[in-house]
């Protein structure tokens, strides 16, 4: 019996990613176990490494209890608006540095990275091609993202900040694109590496990413024994052939790129250890992170010196019993978010990775008949990093009030006050895109005049 | 680029094809080697070849006589339908699917050779999951036309409900269960084109057991497997009021709202934007209508969404005989009776559907669902929505517009002025020129990426899998190849959201080409795809055997390499494999001294190139 996937439970059970479904694999059969890679100490690594580290939370996050008000009046009136769904004050997270806001109680690891400076809150972030306020909303006088409140739409117009979800390009890819040729010179793997599947925030013009399942990094399994050199070289030959068709050779490039890279992360881990810093297990996200950890404790072996990683979690779409399920999500981000924070730490890389969430939207402010909440708009974000200036919250939080100035509708749909593409472009600047790279990375940025980046960056 | 194709392969066909079932008779023989003449060799030729119901005047003695026969034969005792019906309440067991790969005895060897082989494996590949050589050989047997009637005429196969008390081996969780049911209809069902249809819906209709209990999944599929060759409208109706999807888009409980409170939009949203039009208007051939700007034009806006849901308020479980329960919401699951309204709790006020459909004030949950589901099924983008996603599960991720088009023509009416008919629907999907104009000429563009189920069960009925597990009650033997697809983003009905397992508008990165199934596939999918057609290439299914070794009807044939690459070919590649590749199979297993060994890597070099991936 050589089947790699023979020992799997039948029973075990993995939580599926919107269209992300290798994430979480860490339990598939016959995956490898974590314990292969390490800092490589003997090689040294590139002196000016930086990360960027997309946590997708798929479905669409209840923003509004993430990030709570907490002062006397601002609590009541969330309590007011929220009814069934208002958390109670005394078990909110406070946050010494932002005495108004608390979070919600499944974050404790956030708290601790906000208190202490690590992390910021990003409030009221949302799709946008201009400025927007209610009133020119109401009468049609802005040019809106199409089709708000969808998910796919609203998913992908974040991965893409474009005025749609058809384009074909992420901003991951768009950087990839423009700084390939200034970075990573001689690596042996794309700029982008997604560990949760095909996404489009990771497919540049010019570049395609390369996809990593959690935990499996030694390639595919054979039985043939000596002849499985050949076996492989005889499969490898195969997928050269131009078949005139279409779809066979858009598969064939995919093919072709996948025994490329599977050597490639084979190799550079090939003889590493593990990581000190201990993962949460039965956490998607926290396999997805550690894999993260540790294919950048290898990166001088994968000769890299700017990556971007994407990452992402299901099951926000909460439209009922969200008070449990979505208490489970977020203890699930704060402590996979902690851990991965402390790897890095672990790394001597914590001041050049910096890790960001985003999601297809928040929810109605006002609860549904059966004990959720449904599509909204702007939503409140996390960054995470030792360059971020934590300690604080950037944008503006909106004003909780039904047919208010910021909803855009009367259910609390907030309208956002912080563009997605600006959020984005204040994450690339960091990375390395400057000024004259900004506008072809970012095409909808013009609609914002001069503010192209917040404070959170140091 | 100019290719040329095998145009030897049926010289491996002759006689019995292969593998186990090929007992069953002389007929099967004679079908083949009629056919032999008409696999287009050249890739140049439009012959006919009787793929889109020339052969109809066959049909008379053909579809009617066979379906009795051949399926009858085909149930192993158990019973393909004699169990539970999908309203029963009750929780019935040992009902369940079929055991064995169905072999089908080659139905009374009409004489006509109808249809070709290229066409018949296509055909199968299309609308099955996966050709065998025994349906391969039935196919032949009769017209595409009788093919299909006998399939529609096949009654469903049926999923046992699942007992309060589940076997051990299902680890008292249900999903397993019902995933271990599901997978051995797809496996073993004689209902194929039915079963398959079915997968598709589920693909459409999209519940999962990530948020939903595999005790409702169990009718669900049931009742998309009974309503698959029905109407569209009646597809709506039920899944609307199953307990399945009232449960994932959380219809169920979804009460009048109150004060401070709006009704759930989850499935009014999605059931427009998923399941029935789609977020802009389309025109008949599936192209967005745009305004004078050039701009799509919106299907429906938020207000409509919030109507929709208020006009689906009201709705619980029934009571455990199926009537409608007084108190609300009703908590005790019956996942086998339609869902039950409570009046007090539907809101009553007037409401504005699309095209300005008014539901007046004072209307009951009932009859406010007629006409909201009426409101969504008579919307002119409907026909075009559908009918282009069915094609692209089973034909083509590519159609033309004008494939879209006929297709969507024949969904506006029948024909008979009946708007949705599913027979006609999938008869005019499967036998368009375009589906089969690739049974004749091997260039033609188009096909779709072999999602890792459909990649699973095909192979695994080529090579004559069959479950090693004793399980009397059939509702556990198959459940451990959901982990050979997990690692792929696959479970039977475990997506995970709404969206399906792959999204429907997905484009391949550097193309223009929308190709769903390509959404699962990357760099790290295809390494652990190598993986899957390594243990299936090997016989190392764990609960499965199949006999690859020299000793077996593959090892025989593989005395002579061209002679199993060709066979092989015909199995899984409608016997077009291009000769390039042929080539590279044969000089890699020309070597090997071990006969069984030959079959297996010629099986794991089909299995992974993009040739066999992309069925087309």
């Amino acid at each position: 019996m050589t089947s790699s996937h023979s020992k799997q439970s039948a029973t075990s059970r993995r939580s599926f990613l919107r269209y992300a479904s290798l994430a979480a694999a860490g339990n598939a059969a016959g995956l490898r176990p974590f314990g292969m890679l390490n800092a490589l100490a003997s090689t040294a690594a590139p002196a000016d490494y930086r990360a960027l580290v997309c946590v997708f939370l798929y479905g669409g996050n209840d923003a509004n209890n993430t990030v709570i008000p907490f002062d006397t009046k601002g609590y009541a009136n969330y309590s007011s608006l929220r009814g069934p769904l208002a958390l109670d004050q005394g078990t909110l997270l406070t946050l010494p540095g932002l005495q108004n806001y608390a979070l919600h109680p499944s974050l404790p690891e956030i708290q601790k990275l906000v208190n202490s400076g690590e992390a910021a809150i990003v409030a009221n972030v949302g799709t946008l091609l201009q400025p927007t306020t209610r009133a020119n909303y109401l009468a049609g006088k802005v040019t809106n993202p199409s089709n708000l409140f969808s998910h796919p739409d609203q998913q992908e117009e974040w991965q893409n900040v474009s005025p749609s979800g058809s384009t074909a390009t992420g901003w991951a890819g768009r950087i990839a694109d423009t700084l390939g040729s200034s970075h990573n010179s001689g690596a042996s793997i794309p700029m982008v590496t997604s560990v949760a599947g095909d996404t489009l925030f990771c497919n540049g013009a010019g570049t395609t990413p390369v996809a990593v399942s959690p935990g499996n990094l030694t390639g595919a399994s054979c039985s043939e024994g000596a002849f499985c050199a050949t076996r492989s070289a005889a499969a490898q030959s195969l997928v050269t052939f131009n078949s005139g068709l279409s779809l066979v050779q858009a598969d064939n490039g995919i093919t072709a790129n996948a025994y490329k890279y599977a050597k490639a992360l084979a190799d550079a881990t090939a003889s590493a250890s593990p990581l000190k810093t201990v993962f949460p297990t039965a956490n998607g996200l926290a396999a997805q992170l550690q894999q993260i950890a540790q294919l950048i404790a290898v990166r001088s072996a994968l000769g890299v010196d700017r990556q971007i990683y994407f990452c992402g979690i299901g099951n926000f779409d909460t439209h009922s019993t969200q008070l449990t399920m979505q208490a489970t999500l977020l203890g699930q981000i704060s402590a996979a978010i902690g851990a991965f924070y402390q790897a890095t730490q672990e790394l001597g890389v914590s001041n050049q990775v910096t890790t960001f969430t985003m999601s297809d939207f928040a929810r109605t402010m006002q609860p549904n008949s059966n004990g959720g909440s449904d599509h909204g708009w702007g939503s409140h974000h996390f960054v995470v990093g030792g360059s971020v200036l934590g300690n604080a919250m950037y944008g503006t939080y909106p004003m909780l009030a039904f047919g208010g100035p910021d909803d855009s509708g009367s259910n609390g749909r907030w309208i956002p006050s912080t563009a997605s593409v600006q959020y984005a472009s204040t994450l690339a600047q960091w990375f390395g895109v400057n000024a004259s790279q900004l506008a072809t990375v970012f095409p909808t940025l013009g609609g914002f005049g001069t503010n192209t980046k917040l404070d959170f960056l140091g | 680029m100019k290719r040329l194709y095998q145009s030897t392969l049926l010289s491996a066909v002759s006689g019995c094809l292969l593998l186990a079932g090929c007992g069953a008779g002389g007929s099967s023989t004679a079908a083949t080697v009629a056919s032999s003449t008409s696999s287009g060799s050249t890739g140049t030729g439009t012959t006919s070849t009787g793929s889109t119901g020339s052969g109809t005047t066959a049909t008379g003695t053909g579809s009617t006589g066979t379906s009795t026969s051949g399926t009858a034969g085909t149930g192993t005792g158990s019973g393909s339908s004699g169990g539970t019906t999908t309203s029963g309440t009750g929780t019935t067991t040992g009902t369940g699917t079929t055991t064995g790969t169905g072999t089908t005895t080659g139905s009374t060897g009409t004489a006509s050779s109808a249809t070709s082989l290229a066409t018949a494996t296509r055909l199968l590949d299309q609308a099955t999951f996966g050709p065998t050589s025994d349906s391969i050989a039935h196919l032949q047997s009769l017209s595409t036309t009788a093919w299909l009637q006998e399939q529609f005429n096949t009654p469903p196969t049926v999923l046992a409900n699942l007992p309060a008390t589940l076997p051990t081996q299902c680890t008292n969780n249900a999903t397993p269960c019902f995933e271990s049911e599901a997978w051995q209809t797809m496996l073993t069902g004689p209902d194929q084109l039915r079963q398959r249809v079915a997968f598709s819906l589920g693909e459409l209709f999209v519940v999962s057991t990530q948020s939903v209990s595999g005790y409702a999944l169990v009718p669900y599929w049931n009742t998309l497997a009974a309503d698959a060759f029905t109407n569209w409208r009646t597809v709506m109706q039920d899944v609307a009021l199953s307990p399945a999807m009232g449960l994932y888009l959380n219809m169920i409980q979804s009460g009048k709202p109150a004060a401070g409170q709006h009704a759930n939009e989850n499935w009014s949203r999605e059931l427009m934007q998923l399941f029935s039009i789609g977020l802009v208007k389309l025109n008949t051939d599936g192209t967005a209508q745009v305004d004078a700007s050039g701009n799509p034009i919106p299907s429906y806006t938020e207000a409509q969404v919030e109507a929709f849901a208020d006009t689906f308020t009201g709705w619980t479980y029934a009571t455990s005989t199926g009537t409608a329960p007084t108190n609300f919401p009703n908590n005790t699951a019956n996942y086998y009776s339609p869902m039950a309204a409570v009046e007090k709790y539907h809101d009553t006020t007037t409401k504005t559907l699309l095209d300005n459909v008014v539901v007046n004030a004072g209307g009951t949950a009932a009859g406010d669902l007629k006409i909201a589901l009426d409101n969504i099924f008579n919307d002119a983008s409907l026909p075009p929505f559908v009918c282009k996603q069915l094609i692209q599960h089973l034909v083509t991720s590519t159609p033309s517009t004008a494939y879209v088009r006929r297709v969507t023509n024949v969904f506006i009416n029948n024909g008979s002025g009946v708007r949705g008919d599913m027979k006609a629907v999938l008869t005019a999907i499967l036998t368009d020129t375009e589906a089969r104009s690739g049974d004749t000429n091997t260039s033609q563009d188009g096909g779709h990426l072999r999602e890792p189920m459909l990649f699973l069960t095909a192979a695994m009925r080529a090579l004559g899998y069959s479950s090693t597990n004793i399980d009397a009650t059939n509702l556990w033997a198959y459940t451990g190849l959901s982990s050979y697809t997990s690692p792929l983003g696959e479970e039977p009905m475990r997506s995970a959201s709404v969206f399906n397992f792959y999204p429907p508008e997905y484009v391949i990165p550097g193309t223009q080409l929308n190709a769903p199934e390509f959404g699962l596939e990357n760099t790290a999918a295809v390494t652990l795809r190598l993986s899957l057609a390594n243990a299936l290439s090997t016989g190392s299914l764990n609960g499965f055997k199949t006999d690859l070794s020299k000793t077996s009807t593959l090892g025989v044939i593989a005395a002579d390499p061209a002679k199993i690459t060709d066979t092989l070919g015909v199995l899984f590649m409608h016997g077009q494999m291009p000769t390039d590749m042929r080539s590279v199979i044969i000089n890699a297993i020309s070597g090997l001294s071990d006969y069984g060994q030959r079959v297996r890597v010629a099986t794991y070099l089909i299995l992974t190139s993009s040739q066999y991936k992309v069925m087309h």
